[in-house]
């Protein structure tokens, strides 16, 4: 793969149903996740479940196509910000769903690809807007750390093209 | 089931009402503008320990630069209401969900009855009322004057509005039987305040349209003669089955085999835990769901059934 994509947003939330909180810079840590964030906290909706959740990825692209009703699924365009959609990163020019199993940098830290992230009635509930089937497929990724370290917006994003040894599926 | 954010709000000002009525405005520390609520909304608040409490919005539904909430220190109730009064003071954070509504108002000409504190709800209610002309009367009980709370209801309904205060000999009493006997059967009815008062306005509009008769409750009615009795749930999509035995709810037991299930009052009230049922002989034992709404809904934290009920989870 070739391509180079960028970090735009960086979001955390201190518990599970709060609000995200925007940072300009974050410190990711290996084996855990964002530092003050619910799931590396272990107080995440979904902390209880083992799973690969130390960080959340979500395309810009995904959020442009809701803007603009793409695909008309849903009845109305539906606008979600940054801040609302409960993943911890905001990229754009990334392929997510290709990122399954491979490992990647963003700037001085690498992640791997552990599964795609589905959408959940939960986020519905939270944002009371009808945004489960409109996300589907484009949900996101759920990502491990592999080497941890300090992001920012900005941040570039490339593909290492290396199979992770990380679980995935 | 509805989640909800919740936000870290801060406490910008409070106005003392009355010696235990306090009202506290809450503001967003980053963003101007608060999510949108409409007349009747209540938030949750989350307590220091962790617990609970529902409290209506008494501010300006069009003035979303902050919230307000209007508390009552209830000395002999769950310690919410205390610890407001005493810790959730100027500049501290309150952690505050967005807004729901169990008391949607209809777009009709409608009577108020409010009962001490239980007028929170209808000051919202009242002035949306009063906008579109639709208000046919406010009246408002109360033990004590409140006078800063009467003062804001005369602000926009002072032809319609009538007080009554029982510690004052000369002021007048509610007759809520000759109030209800003579009203237009059109009007919807909405009516907050201690359960005596919801019990008869209940009773007395008993051959009434259900639709038309509105009630917010705080707490919900404790049947002493209840008895609960284990059952079955059975989750429609995996075909699980789980016991609920007789001293825990279904919520209990779909959080302990797992599932994710966001709640909040744990009374039958909030209206948080909301689930569809598709069978079963369900006991419903909250006070939010309308008898429309029971025919396959019902609140996991306090309802539950003889025999099994299918959950839609």
């Amino acid at each position: 793969m070739g391509w180079t994509g960028k970090l735009l947003n960086i979001h955390i939330a201190p518990e599970a149903s709060y609000e995200m909180e925007e940072l300009a810079e974050a410190e990711l840590v290996a084996g855990r996740g964002l530092v003050g964030d619910r799931y590396y906290l272990g107080r995440g909706t979904y902390s209880p479940k083992l799973d690969c959740r130390e960080v959340t990825l979500i395309e810009q692209e995904a959020l442009d196509a809701l803007v603009r009703d793409d695909p008309p699924m849903q009845g109305a365009a539906i606008k979600i910000q940054p801040f609302e959609h409960r993943r911890n990163l905001t990229v754009e020019g990334v392929p997510l769903n290709h990122l399954v199993g491979y490992r990647f940098s963003i700037g001085e830290c690498i992640l791997s690809g552990g599964r795609l992230n589905f959408p959940c009635r939960y986020l519905e509930q939270l944002l009371d807007r009808p945004v489960f089937l409109p996300l589907y497929n484009r949900s996101g990724l759920n990502c491990w750390i592999e080497k941890g370290g300090v992001i920012r917006p900005g941040d570039e994003i490339v593909p290492l093209n290396e199979v992770t040894s990380k679980p995935h599926r | 089931m509805s989640a909800r954010i919740i936000m870290k709000l801060h406490v910008e000002r409070r106005d003392q009402l009355d010696d235990d009525l306090v009202r506290i405005w809450l503001k967003h520390p980053l963003k101007p503008h608060l999510p949108a609520w409409s007349p009747g909304a209540h938030v949750d608040l989350r307590l220091e320990d962790g617990k609970i409490r529902q409290y209506s919005l008494t501010s300006d539904p069009q003035d979303l630069s902050r919230y307000a909430i209007t508390v009552k220190r209830e000395n002999d109730g769950r310690g919410g209401s205390s610890w407001i009064h005493e810790y959730l003071i100027e500049g501290v954070e309150a952690r505050v969900s967005t807004p729901r509504n169990n008391f949607v108002l209809s777009e009709t000409r409608s009577l108020l009855i409010a009962g001490g504190v239980g007028v929170t709800p209808l000051i919202s209610m009242g002035q949306a009322l009063n906008e579109k002309n639709l208000l046919y009367a406010f009246h408002f009980c109360s033990r004590r004057r409140q006078s800063n709370v009467e003062r804001d209801l005369k602000n926009f309904c002072d032809s319609t509005l009538s007080t009554y205060v029982s510690d004052e000999p000369k002021s007048p009493r509610l007759d809520l039987v000759a109030l209800i006997g003579s009203l237009p059967r059109d009007l919807h009815i909405y009516c907050c305040g201690p359960k005596r008062l919801m019990a008869e306005v209940k009773e007395l509009t008993n051959d009434w349209n259900p639709k038309q008769i509105h009630f917010e409750f705080f707490s919900t009615e404790i049947d002493e003669n209840y008895k609960p009795e284990p059952f079955n749930v059975i989750i429609s999509s995996t075909g699980q089955t789980l016991r609920v035995p007789e001293n825990h709810s279904i919520l209990d037991m779909l959080r302990m085999a797992g599932h994710i299930i966001p709640s909040s009052c744990r009374q039958g009230v909030c209206g948080t835990c909301e689930c569809v049922y598709r069978s079963g002989d369900v006991i419903h034992r909250d006070s939010v769901l309308s008898p429309d709404a029971r025919q396959n809904r019902m609140m996991l934290c306090v309802s539950r059934a003889r025999g099994s009920v299918t959950l839609d989870l």
